[in-house]
């Protein structure tokens, strides 16, 4: 789970990191109120998840309460990647001659937490220059350490204190919370070689969110995510008119594949879990089935511990209820001729491979 | 690491729960010698006829077993892999799904330590046709005995492309689940390498899925040391939006890191033929072997 800018420097504070004074606004009637209790100038900062906000025009530095109005109104109304901001978040800017990179992550490839530093903040990670990367110990790190990636990135003395204090406190923060990635970038170095964090990024271990009921409250849910999830669908949307539906993450995204190379358009994704029952099918049905833009299903179901019977009573429950949308399905694997029995005579259009069945649905035939 | 033989004793942890009652059950018609199950405070129960004992070490005393099947819950697996290997398990099949990325880590730290291999979390299993070895929960019918050596980021594609292999004549020597999360017990180079040397392998097909960087490393593997075998991958996630997680843990591509392209291209780079559909499969491996 991502959190937001605001929800992570409001840890950051929790942890003892410096933030600049910043005040979150929920809508441009307040944006004369907190510009006045801060010292310009200020930086609006749209709060949304997607990356490249500041590409996008999502941030914007003011100097005064007309030009911070009439920046709020065009970010508020900003989608950056198909995402408006609920809030925005107006923050002192800080006077810094230099920028530093500083995170704590996940090396999935060497199955290890790793400090990973640059004496130069930048866009993209992956192409820094004079990155050091440090294996860390699930157990946690020490000032030696941290005193060590000071060192390996020639920081000059001043900086060397703040710097280990920030890398300590970055570090307890993401083993405590149990983050796959906490990161400060840009890390600001003020003139008089003080560290500030000007932005934050926070990702929590969806799987450990049991030990973390802190984190339950934190987002505001769409509607149909907030319902696949209670069901435990792993759902997802994407904005087209084809809604997909399977069994297990890897054939869903297999099966987004083939209609995307057939030119169709997917309005979600939609994995129903291992084992799924007859009562799970329908539910699923009914929630894509409600999704705006949807005007056709495809149902793409290869049967081991899910049976294919139990899909196709679901697939005959919700047709029965005269409200759905078209169905096209493949359904291979345990019991497929007796789910085909099952299916003689109904609306569902039946096709005996995925391809077949993705190449009539995106047909639209 | 040693693959378990035809007959081999097998411990099912958690087995009187509601997946490891089933999956003992199918696992015994498959011809698994399934012989002990372990769950604290269910000592003295039996299930499909098989003694259930309350701790792994119980089991492992009283039956020899040396691998196991896992399906404890996610907050409580963590203990129940310590158990496991602390009581001389040296295979150990985690089927469970959503355990945490700190309580894997831990796993994979003590099994380098105790010389044990782990398969998964968040995986179907594996699964030897030959030697009538199911250490999982995969559909029996989609597999066959026979010579290419399969590995898979995930479940039911795995049961997908196995069938689809099965259907073509193309037989499996062994079919491996890694998992789905971004932490595997054993990773995909590690498969490669070990199938490298099984006699009765004569291609692999490796599945891979958007997000981490396995298979660039896969490919980086190939290249540096070399595969005395024909390799055919098959990528799923080529149209998948960024930023989003789709369905497994690992599935999420940020920014241009664990995109299906950059997997597919570097896995060509090495010499892989990459199959752009799972229906692709079985003609890239039988065109290899000609």
């Amino acid at each position: 789970m991502r959190l937001f800018e605001y929800q992570a420097k409001d840890l950051f504070k929790q942890y003892g990191l410096p933030v600049p004074k910043s005040i979150l606004v929920n809508d441009i009637d307040g944006i004369r109120g907190a510009f006045a209790s801060l010292k310009p100038p200020v930086a609006l900062k749209s709060q949304v998840l997607a990356g490249g906000r500041g590409k996008a025009g999502g941030i914007a530095l003011v100097n005064d309460p007309t030009q911070a109005e009439r920046e709020a109104r065009r970010i508020f109304d900003l989608s950056i990647g198909g995402e408006k901001p609920n809030s925005l978040l107006l923050e002192e800017a800080y006077p810094h001659d230099k920028e530093l990179y500083l995170s704590v992550t996940l090396d999935r490839g060497d199955r290890a937490f790793v400090t990973i530093a640059a004496s130069a903040g930048g866009v993209d990670v992956e192409s820094m220059a004079g990155k050091v990367i440090r294996r860390m110990s699930l157990d946690g790190i020490d000032s030696a350490f941290a005193i060590e990636v000071a060192t390996m990135l020639k920081l000059p003395p001043i900086q060397v204190g703040p710097f280990v204090s920030i890398l300590l406190s970055l570090e307890r923060l993401a083993r405590e919370k149990e983050c796959e990635l906490a990161e400060i970038n840009p890390l600001a170095v003020g003139k008089d070689g003080f560290l500030m964090p000007l932005d934050a990024k926070v990702i929590v271990d969806d799987n450990a969110l049991f030990r973390h009921p802190e984190f339950a409250k934190l987002h505001p849910e769409d509607e149909f995510e907030g319902e696949a999830s209670r069901q435990g669908f792993a759902f997802v949307r994407l904005g087209g008119d084809i809604a997909v539906v399977g069994n297990g993450a890897g054939l869903v995204l297999s099966t987004l594949d083939l209609v995307g190379d057939s030119g169709g358009n997917p309005a979600c994704f939609l994995d129903l879990g291992g084992g799924a029952q007859q009562e799970r099918i329908e539910a699923a049905l009914r929630l894509v089935n409600r999704l705006p833009g949807v005007d056709r299903i495809l149902i793409n179901i290869y049967g081991g511990i899910t049976r294919t019977t139990d899909v196709a009573a679901g697939m005959n429950a919700v047709l029965a209820e005269g409200v759905m949308k078209p169905i096209y399905a493949r359904v291979s694997g345990a019991e497929e001729e007796e789910a085909r029995k099952l299916l003689a005579g109904s609306a569902v259009r039946m096709y005996s491979t995925a391809p077949e069945a993705v190449k009539a649905v995106v047909k639209g035939a | 690491m040693m693959l378990p033989k035809k007959g081999d004793p097998i411990l099912v942890q958690n087995m009187t729960g509601r997946y490891g009652r089933l999956h003992t059950r199918l696992m015994l018609d498959y011809g698994t010698n399934v012989a002990a199950g372990a769950a604290p405070g269910k000592g003295g129960q039996s299930v499909e006829g098989v003694p259930v004992y309350n701790t792994v070490q119980e089991a492992v005393e009283k039956t020899g077993a040396r691998a196991s099947v896992c399906f404890v819950p996610a907050e409580f697996t963590l203990a129940a892999g310590e158990e496991a290997l602390n009581a001389g398990v040296k295979l150990l099949v985690i089927i469970t799904e959503r355990v945490p990325i700190r309580d894997e880590l831990r796993l994979v730290e003590l099994a380098q330590k105790s010389g044990a291999c782990i398969v998964g979390p968040n995986c179907p299993g594996l699964i030897i046709p030959s030697q009538k070895v199911k250490l999982g929960i995969m559909p029996a019918p989609s597999f066959s005995p026979g010579n290419v050596a399969l590995f898979s980021r995930s479940g039911t594609l795995t049961y997908e492309i196995a069938g689809q292999l099965t259907g073509a004549g193309l037989g499996q020597s062994v079919a491996v689940g890694i998992g789905g999360d971004p932490i595997n017990g054993s990773t995909p180079i590690e498969w490669m390498d070990f199938v490298q040397n099984m006699e009765d392998t004569n291609a692999v097909v490796a599945v891979g899925e958007i997000g981490g960087d396995a298979e660039e490393r896969l490919a980086r593997h190939i290249e540096k040391a070399g595969y005395s075998k024909p390799v055919v991958a098959y990528i799923a996630g080529r149209h998948a939006p960024k930023e989003k997680k789709m369905g497994h843990a690992g599935a999420i591509i940020y920014g241009n890191y664990g995109t299906a392209d950059s997997k597919i291209s570097a896995l060509r780079g090495a010499g892989v033929k990459v199959a752009m559909t799972p229906m692709e499969v079985p003609l890239l491996v039988r065109e290899s072997l000609r």
